[in-house]
């Protein structure tokens, strides 16, 4: 399958093989469901200001933040680590923003202090973590935890316990606002995805977090700088998470101390692990983690659409994932394989010791 | 820079709040009796928010030395039972002469109070019951009631629609105490009037944000035909409030709100009219919860419940004047 | 030799992966009380054939009967219930366990309230004095042992399973001589208790020294199976490879020595060293030579090696580059500085299992170059043609993964990629560890071409005539210090050195007899 010649065909084929592809599979079906309950469920309309509105926009909006956390979590997880800090980097993020909007005057200018008060908040969050990890050598799992305990502590101690809501057009617009018809939120979460998974292709940025994740030693001696990579990657991930941050609050234009990003650090394992990223490191794969957040977004929207009830929510969503988990387990997988491929053997084991 | 100073005060704050528990366990010991104050000991909840912060201020106000008491406060750590069990302990152990208990968890409490009755100490339940929810254990537990607030929604709910409405309930987490009781009060009101229609009810968590996002998709899925949104809290109130607005609709007009709790934010927001009844559960007991330690002090016998008067506000005026001394 | 029933045989086996048929219709045999050695060049198909064996890989096609019974075995279980046992090519074992959890693994012995440690220690402790290791404790950590000793330990970790059959996949590629003695003594001694021992190597000396008889593949095909008196080594190697002996005639050849001039040295420590890994050493290496290092094993080759290379922080000593004043404390320092280090341990240290043969070939050059810079795909391929055709990597498929490649082609993606950097200085730990005579003899042709044009080398091997044959200067290490010194050429060979590390010995011994006398005194 050689890049160059490739038919939509063979692409498709490429795109079966993907783990990922489950991932689309199940955002269909879930868009399916909706459709039979509703047959507008797709419909998208020209809203009040000429945006576009619908249940589509909405699940695009709704996926934005989670976006942003999953591509940060990908590459994290990528070097053999995991970042359980991301929720709390987000509500200290909202709570720094809330905080200096609430006396800041209404203006363009206050806007872009307040991201820049975020982005430095959540770099310095994300590097504690960088150097607990890189440096220390602390367990990514035990440094982003003590993160995660202490982060939302602070966003407590910053906004005095309170819910602090502030007044900001520029700032709200980020979240609510559109171009070209689409949210913002999405359009800038995208460029993001569309950046990062740019940036770590073109460069030798993949090359290097696999090796690190796939064998840290072999990838030390062969010259990859492991730390000042571990450190750049939880910084960025840190920003990332900020900017989801930035994301929830604009939303509402208030910050939750308890519950801004609360638990949203397992959303992205989650869309990372649907995306076809193994938690143990190595290969990674970003549009993956994009179709995970959406997948996530979706399951939450179709919820609330069907009128599935508070009690049985939690199950729910439990049965669409184990489901999907199913689908895309290696064991699935390769009865799939095994029809495609008859008569070429297979080896008993896949994990065997190479000889 | 600001905001640069408050993390790095905030820093200095959270290692002190750390300590603040063993601070106040061991610096009781020499407080004693001789000054004649009473002591109280306040195992509390801590931040967790407006209307808490609004709770526990109120019941330290109240406690002064002037009052003639010297009060004992103990927060949860993170909301941890544990450390509040810890607190609760320590009273026990410094022979205060009341403790006031605001459990952070329902259940588990048995061990402790018992401990506290055998030491001859009245132990008085603020605002949160436990489970299983023994009143030999306690002497009073003083609270707002989840129903009577609940109701009193209901009951404005049914006035304000004679025509009937299509309605949708924002609930707490599933399986809350608080949740059900509302929901209850609610209930059993509103679902004896045919012409209200309830569309659905989710979870929003109690949370602004997920209030919004629920909200914009129960709009989507019923076609903008829902006039009434029931918010179980203030929070997720405003959050509708947001999502009615982006929807290209007019709360107050199209779809009328109302909320439980009586923050300052949601009367602010009834007062601009984007709120349509705001019923209180009210967070300032401090003066019966005064009334209630001195009648226990003197040996008087108090009922085993009692409820804390809400207020209710149905219009912007209502809220207009209420607003100025708004405590929380 | 007993024309007793087989008790492993296998007939018309067939196994392909996708683009590979890597076992067609071969055939093998496997007696009681023999040693059998299996031969054939890398990718012939030997660890395949082995894998089929112990159920790790299924087979399309053939059967294979043990003691006389048509078996499937569906996996390693079902291999080891059937009494095979069996030493992989890479050393297989749970480095956070101790030494003694890894022999006894599987085979602990049961007390009233669960295992019982201290019998099962006992008998991990017998197990292992019985291969001469009784000094090891089997309380002791398994990371902590060099690589050799890690193979001696699952050498009797599969002699604790009583098997009847031991299958041992190059267990010798790291052992130096008196090891391999112990190794061989222990096989012989199993030999004679009846159990069928099926052998790797791509040592002749050591096929010759141990078999009864050898069975040859030559990609993926049978060639035939001899007693190992019928057929002498030009043959074998003739058979092996399919040309005439003729082609390898330069094995034996010794390099002609490089005169060196009189330049100052490219790299040169003063007193450079690290606590508990080797005592301070003065070394100097110059453009154009080969300096080999010899010494037993654990004699501190392997760590100095790391020191100079970086990959051990040294807490001692001064280190200069063309007479300038160098840090060299990392390994991306050291490839800054062109220097590069190709490790004794290719599993662990080397290949990155999961990345394909590209990717690992120019991991190091980009490394060096930084995230920042990526090395452009033509230029990437480029590389890789280069080396994949002068390393021989078979099969030349630059994007498979590098885990599906046999051990010595995932050993010559390794040396391509230290060659890729283009070293000034290159020091090769044990680089022809499992790379088959032909290959071996052009790698070392091209290590002496490189040093040739002007390259540093440092060349570390267990077997003492190679370094003797590639070296221009000798450094012998002993107990993790350097004993000597020596420029190679005539009448330095391998019993010279030998001889140098004996008189040490003789010399401490008498050293320490001083001391005593002093304290009696
Ligand atoms: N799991 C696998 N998938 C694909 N190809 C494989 C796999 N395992 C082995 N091969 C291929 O099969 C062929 C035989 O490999 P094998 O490991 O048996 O060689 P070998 O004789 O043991 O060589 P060496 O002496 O280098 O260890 C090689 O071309 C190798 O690349
Ligand atoms: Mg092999």
């Amino acid at each position: 399958m050689s890049a160059n010649a490739r038919g939509p065909v063979e692409a498709l084929k490429g795109l079966v093989r993907r783990q990922y592809f489950w991932g689309i599979v199940a955002v269909a079906l879930l868009l399916l469901v909706n459709l039979v309950k509703d047959p507008g469920y797709l419909a998208v309309s020209i809203g009040p200001s000429g945006n576009l509105a619908g249940n589509v926009i909405d699940i695009l909006r709704a996926a934005a933040p989670v976006i942003l956390i999953a591509v940060g979590m990908c590459l994290v997880v990528a070097t053999g680590g995991i970042d359980l800090s991301v929720g709390s980097v987000m509500v200290v993020a909202g709570a720094v923003s809330m905080e200096f909007l609430k006396d800041a005057p209404d203006t363009v200018g206050s806007t872009f202090t307040a991201l820049a008060l975020v982005i430095a908040v959540s770099a310095a969050l994300g590097a504690v973590n960088g150097v607990l990890v890189s440096v220390v050598g602390l367990q990514p799992f035990i440094s982003t935890l003590v993160i995660m305990l202490a982060g939302r502590g602070l966003a407590k101690v910053i906004t005095g316990g309170q819910n602090t809501a502030a007044t900001n057009e520029t700032f709200r617009w980020i979240a609510n606002g559109y171009v070209f018809g689409l949210p913002v939120v999405f359009l800038l979460a995208l460029l993001v995805a569309v950046g990062v998974g740019l940036l770590v292709r073109r460069s030798a940025l993949g090359l290097m977090l696999e090796a690190i994740g796939m064998d840290a030693k072999a990838a030390r001696l062969a010259g990859v700088n492991r730390r000042a990579l571990l450190f750049t990657v939880y910084i960025f991930g840190g920003v990332l998470a900020g900017f989801a941050g930035v994301f929830a609050t604009a939303s509402v234009m208030t910050v939750d101390v308890s519950r801004t990003g609360y638990q949203l650090e397992l959303d992205a394992i989650l869309a990372v692990v649907i995306g076809g990223t193994s938690l143990a490191g190595g290969k990674f794969n970003i549009t993956g983690a994009v179709v995970g957040a959406i997948l996530i977004a979706t399951l939450d929207k179709t919820v609330v659409f069907l009128g599935v009830s508070s009690s049985a929510t939690p199950a729910f969503k439990a049965i669409v994932i184990v489901a999907l988990c199913l689908l895309q387990s290696e064991r699935v997988r390769r009865v799939f394989r095994q029809r495609r491929a008859a008569g070429t053997a297979r080896p008993a084991e896949r994990e065997v010791v190479a000889a | 820079m600001s905001a640069k100073q408050r993390i790095v005060q905030g820093l200095g704050l959270a290692t002190a709040g750390a300590l603040a528990l063993g601070l106040t366990a061991c610096g009781g010991g020499e407080g004693g009796d001789d000054d004649g104050l009473t002591t109280i000991g306040f195992v509390a909840v801590g931040p967790e928010g407006a209307w808490r912060e609004a709770n526990e201020a109120n019941i330290q106000d109240t406690f002064t030395e002037d009052a003639g008491y010297e009060l004992k406060y103990a927060p949860a750590t993170n909301l941890d039972q544990k450390s509040q069990i810890d607190a609760f302990t320590s009273f026990v152990d410094e022979g205060v002469d009341v403790i006031l208990l605001s459990a952070t968890e329902a259940t588990g409490w048995e061990d402790s109070l018992k401990r506290a009755q055998e030491a001859e100490i009245p132990v008085i339940l603020l605002d949160r019951g436990i489970e299983p929810d023994d009143t030999d254990l306690y002497v009073t537990r003083i609270a707002p009631d989840n129903i009577e607030v609940s109701t009193a929604v209901a009951d404005w709910a049914v006035s304000a629609f004679p025509d009937g409405a299509n309605y949708f309930v924002l609930e707490g987490p599933a399986g809350v105490s608080v949740v059900n009781e509302r929901n209850e009060g609610f209930d059993a009101v509103v679902g004896g009037q045919p012409s209200l229609v309830k569309v659905g009810a989710q979870t929003a968590n109690w949370s602004t944000e997920e209030a919004k996002g629920v909200v914009e998709t129960v709009l989507k899925s019923n076609n903008n035909d829902v006039q009434f949104i029931f918010a179980q809290n203030d929070e997720m109130g405003l959050g509708a409030v947001q999502a009615v607005q982006e929807a290209g609709l007019t709360p107050g007009v199209d779809v009328k709100i109302a909320t439980i709790d009586g923050t300052k934010n949601a009367l602010t927001a009834l007062a601009a009219g984007e709120l349509s009844f705001v019923a209180e559960y009210n967070p300032l007991f401090g003066e019966t919860t005064l009334e209630v330690v001195e009648q226990v002090l003197n040996g008087d016998d108090v009922e085993s419940s009692i409820v804390v008067p809400s207020a209710t506000f149905d219009s912007p005026e209502a809220a207009e004047t209420a607003l100025p001394d708004r405590k929380f | 030799m007993p024309e007793s029933l087989p008790i492993v045989e296998m007939v018309g086996i067939s196994i392909s992966f996708p683009g590979v048929k890597a076992l067609d219709d071969v055939g093998f045999r496997l007696f009681p009380g023999e040693v059998h050695s299996l031969m054939g060049e890398n990718g012939a198909g030997k660890s395949t054939l082995i894998k089929a064996l112990t159920g790790v890989y299924k087979i399309d096609e053939g059967e294979i009967r043990i003691a006389g019974e048509p078996r499937r075995l569906g996996g390693t279980a079902d291999a080891q219930s059937a009494g095979i046992s069996t030493v992989y090519q890479e050393v297989n074992l749970c480095s956070n366990l101790t030494i003694g959890e890894n022999v006894m693994l599987g085979h602990e012995i049961k007390g009233a309230a669960g295992i019982n440690w201290r019998a099962t220690h006992r008998a991990a402790r017998e197990t292992l004095e019985k291969l001469g290791l009784g000094h090891l404790d089997p309380k002791q950590s398994l990371a902590t042992l060099p690589l050799a000793v890690q193979q001696l330990v699952a050498i009797s970790r599969s002699m604790v399973a009583k098997s009847k059959v031991l299958i041992l996949d190059e267990p010798t590629s790291s052992l130096d001589a008196n090891e391999v003695e112990q190794l061989f003594t222990v096989i012989r001694r199993l030999r004679d208790q009846g159990v069928a021992i099926l052998f790797v190597s791509h040592f002749l000396d050591q096929v010759y020294a141990i078999s009864d008889r050898l069975t040859v593949l030559r990609n993926g095909r049978f060639e035939g199976e001899y007693r190992t008196e019928e057929l002498d080594r030009a043959r074998l190697i003739a058979t092996m490879i399919g040309k005439d002996i003729a082609t390898l005639k330069s094995l034996d050849a010794k390099a002609s020595r490089r005169v060196r001039s009189d330049e100052p040295p490219l790299y040169s420590a003063k007193g450079i060293g690290r606590k508990g890994a080797i005592s301070e050493v003065d070394i100097d290496l110059h453009r154009g030579e080969v300096v080999g290092l010899a010494g037993l094993l654990g004699s501190g080759r392997t760590e100095l090696a790391r020191l100079i290379y970086g990959a051990d922080r040294p807490d001692s000593g001064e280190v200069t580059l063309d007479g300038e004043k160098a840090e060299i404390t990392t390994p991306a320092k050291a490839l800054a500085r062109h220097i590069a280090l190709s490790s004794e341990n290719r599993r662990d240290e080397g290949i990155i299992r999961d990345l394909s043969v590209r990717e690992n070939l120019v991991l190091a050059v980009q490394a060096r170059r930084g995230w920042a810079r990526p090395l452009p795909r033509r230029e990437q391929d480029a590389l890789v043609e280069k080396y994949i055709a002068a390393l021989g990597v078979r099969p030349a498929d630059p994007e498979r993964p590098i885990r599906l490649l046999s051990g010595g082609n995932q050993q010559k993606v390794l040396l391509g990629r230290w060659l890729a950097t283009e070293p000034e200085l290159l020091i090769l730990d044990e680089p022809t560890r499992g790379i088959d005579v032909g290959a071996k003899a052009e790698i070392q042709e091209y290590v002496a071409a490189l040093a040739d044009d002007g390259l540093a080398v440092v060349f570390i091997s267990s077997e003492l005539e190679e370094v003797v044959r590639q070296s221009d200067r000798i450094i012998v290490l002993k107990d993790r210090r350097k004993i000597a010194e020596i420029e190679g050429g005539h009448g330095v060979s391998a019993d010279s050195i030998v001889t140098i590390i004996a008189e040490d010995a003789l010399g401490d011994e008498r050293a320490d007899a001083v001391v005593r006398e002093e304290v009696t005194s």
